[in-house]
Formats: C-alpha cells, sequence, structure tokens
C-alpha cells in the first residue's frame, strides 16, 4: 500500500466509514487507478478530499431531474465572525434542506458554538447574510432550563412562549420525553434532575414547538450509551419528517449519521 | 452539468454491453458527450453498484491488471426508462424556453 492509498483509507475511517467497508473501498480505488495506468494521487487528486468526495458521491440519488432534497431551511453565505481585530472564522457558506443533517466539526475554539448561535439568529455576524425559516429550536451545549421549575413547567413556559396551549405543551413534552426513554416526574425540580436528564430537556423543549430547523450544540452531554443510540434514532425521525438539522459535535464517529459535514478547523 | 446525467448515460452504455470504467470514459469521450474524470465516473460506477442498478464481474485484461466490468441489471433497466423520460421532459422544456426568444 503506497502513501496514498493509506491516507484514504485512513480518512475514510475518520469519517465513519467501518473499517471493513474503508478496506474495500480502498482496493477498489487502487484497482481504479491501475486499470487507467495512472497513479492515484494523479487520477483522484488528494486522498482526503477523494474520500470525502467518494462518500458525498455515494449519497447523491441517482435521479436528479426529480426533487430529492427538499426546499433550503438555513443558508449562510459569506458568513464571518470576528471579537475585536481576531477572525474567529470567515467566508463560511453552509446551505441545509429539509430532511437533511449537517454536522459542524472542528477543534476546540474554532467557534463551532458561534456559529451555531449566528445559525440561531442570536448573535451577530460581523459580515455575511443567513437565511433561515421562521420556526427554529435551538438546543445550547449550557442548558437553557431553570432549576426551580418541573419539567411540565417548563413545558407549560416554553409551550406558551410558542403559543402553545398548556395541556398540549405538557402532552407534547411528556411524548416527546418518552422517545428519549424518559418519564418525567411530576413534582421533581430541574435541580434535581441528572446532567443527562437535563439534556433531555433540553432537547424536548427546542423540539415542542415543531421547528423546521432544529439546531442541537452537542446535545448528548451526560448521556449514556443507550440515550446516545436513542438520540440518533431520534435525529433519524426528525429527517424522516423532513426537518433540517444542524449539530454541532466533536466525536467522529457521529458523523456515519449525517448527510454533510461542515469542518470549520480545517479551514482556519 | 454533467454531473446529473452521468448515471443516465453510464446505464445507457451498459445496456448496450457491459464494460469497465475505462472503457466507459472512453466511450463517453467518443460519443462527444464529455471527458469525465477518474475521481467523477468511479464514484458513480460504485453508486450504481451500490444501489443494485449494476452488477460487477471481474474479468481479465490482455495486458495489466485484472478490470471490474459492470453489466445492467434488471432494476438498472427499469431505472434508465425512467430516467429516459425524465431527460425526455427536461430536453423539451429547454428546447421550449430557448426557442420561445428567438425572432420569427
Amino acid at each position: 500500500m503506497s502513501g496514498w492509498t493509506g491516507r484514504f483509507e485512513a480518512e475514510l475511517v475518520r469519517l465513519g466509514v467501518q473499517p471493513g467497508r474503508a478496506r474495500q473501498l480502498t482496493d477498489e480505488t487502487a484497482q481504479q487507478a491501475a486499470e487507467c495506468s495512472a497513479e492515484p494521487d494523479h487520477l483522484f487528486g488528494p486522498a482526503h478530499l477523494y474520500a470525502r468526495h467518494l462518500l458525498s458521491e455515494l449519497k447523491t440519488p441517482s435521479l436528479p431531474l426529480e426533487q430529492t432534497t427538499g426546499p433550503v431551511r438555513l443558508r449562510l453565505a459569506g458568513v464571518g465572525k470576528r471579537y475585536r481585530r481576531r477572525t474567529v472564522f470567515d467566508h463560511v457558506d453552509l446551505t441545509v434542506r429539509s430532511g437533511e443533517v449537517a454536522a459542524i466539526v472542528g477543534a476546540n475554539g474554532c467557534g463551532k458554538s458561534t456559529l451555531l448561535r449566528i445559525c440561531a439568529g442570536l448573535t451577530r455576524p460581523s459580515h455575511g447574510t443567513v437565511q433561515r425559516v421562521r420556526r427554529v429550536g435551538f438546543v445550547p451545549q449550557d442548558a437553557g432550563t431553570a432549576g426551580w421549575l418541573t419539567a411540565d413547567e417548563h413545558f407549560t413556559l416554553f409551550g406558551a412562549a410558542a403559543g402553545m396551549a398548556p395541556r398540549r405543551a405538557r402532552s407534547t413534552g411528556e411524548h416527546l420525553a418518552s422517545r428519549l426513554a424518559w418519564r418525567p416526574g411530576g413534582e421533581q425540580l430541574t435541580q434535581h434532575l441528572s446532567g443527562g436528564t437535563r439534556q433531555k430537556l433540553n432537547l424536548v423543549l427546542g423540539e415542542l414547538h415543531s421547528p423546521d430547523l432544529l439546531l442541537l450544540d452537542e446535545p448528548y452531554q451526560g448521556f449514556d450509551q443507550g440515550t446516545y443510540l436513542d438520540f440518533w434514532q431520534q435525529v433519524r425521525a426528525w429527517r424522516d419528517a423532513g426537518r433540517a438539522i444542524v449539530v454541532v459535535t466533536h466525536l467522529l464517529h457521529d458523523l456515519q449519521h449525517v448527510d454533510q459535514v461542515f469542518d470549520l478547523g480545517a479551514r482556519a | 452539468m454533467l454531473h446529473g446525467f452521468l448515471d443516465l448515460c453510464l446505464l445507457a452504455l451498459l445496456r448496450e454491453r457491459p464494460d469497465y470504467g475505462y472503457g466507459l470514459a472512453q466511450r463517453l469521450a467518443t460519443a462527444g458527450v464529455a471527458d469525465v474524470p477518474g475521481g467523477t465516473l468511479y464514484p458513480a460506477l460504485l453508486r450504481l453498484e451500490q444501489q443494485g442498478l449494476a452488477s460487477p464481474s471481474w474479468g481479465p485484461s490482455e495486458s495489466g491488471p485484472r478490470r471490474k466490468y459492470y453489466a445492467i441489471t434488471d432494476i438498472g433497466r427499469a431505472e434508465l426508462d425512467a430516467q429516459v423520460a425524465g431527460w425526455q421532459r427536461f430536453r423539451d422544456g429547454v428546447d421550449l424556453l430557448v426557442a420561445a426568444g428567438v425572432a420569427r
């Protein structure tokens, strides 16, 4: 195996491809280069870029004339953020459509959470434009919950903000909680919930008003393995229901669940 | 522009006869459709295989390494028919648009 195929295979694995499948794709790719009597880097370009290209190509449906992707829910064009003289990021273009999951990845401090807040309209970009649908659900990393309220009171309060009647907000909240294997207990105050359960509450609140665009910032902090899997199953259900989802994550093995990856750190 | 129609072209070529990647690239170029780079062609072939539209088999070559030949499947034929219908609608639409502004 030359350096190129080694790097190609490593990048596939890093992007969440199962090792066996990555090996198979690598062998095929080496074979294809041999068939053309060409060096792989000459035929396909840099290994890591071709790995990404191949994965996104394999996901592209083959019927270009049918509308296979939904309407745009979020579009960032030329978005940048500066604090005083420090440029956090620049020239971000990102389009997320209905039925699509996008992941924002990158090292700590590269501005992932800031970018998500810009998507949500909570932080103003220094330049560029942001277009989004009206109904947005935002789940911040530091829980936006109040310790002295119960889960039901949260449902009522957040539901009221979205114009939902109290009873409907509560039943919706309880229904959504059950999908994350959580049954909110009557009088228990939020400050007495475990970190993982508070995070579930946070997720339910973000989804309560059935937004068209969901923005999640590392939403699985404190989840155990089972809940973590429930969470990604829930993401798939949202996607199948035509929602657009943006997830900030640092867990690269999450990327097998997403349709597009935006690597904020690789651009700095 | 070609991107969306590459699958259609490949399926049509494979319906004519099974072929391997490099051979398909040459036939596309000869037909005057496009010079398709390897980085575009091979992912498309893998995708056809993954979707069950083309089935692979390994064949020898007179010189050099063995080749992966692709043959169209029954689903591939049905998909091709559907895509041809879509393509014709698209082409007629463009023809109409292009003709609309022409002075009579």
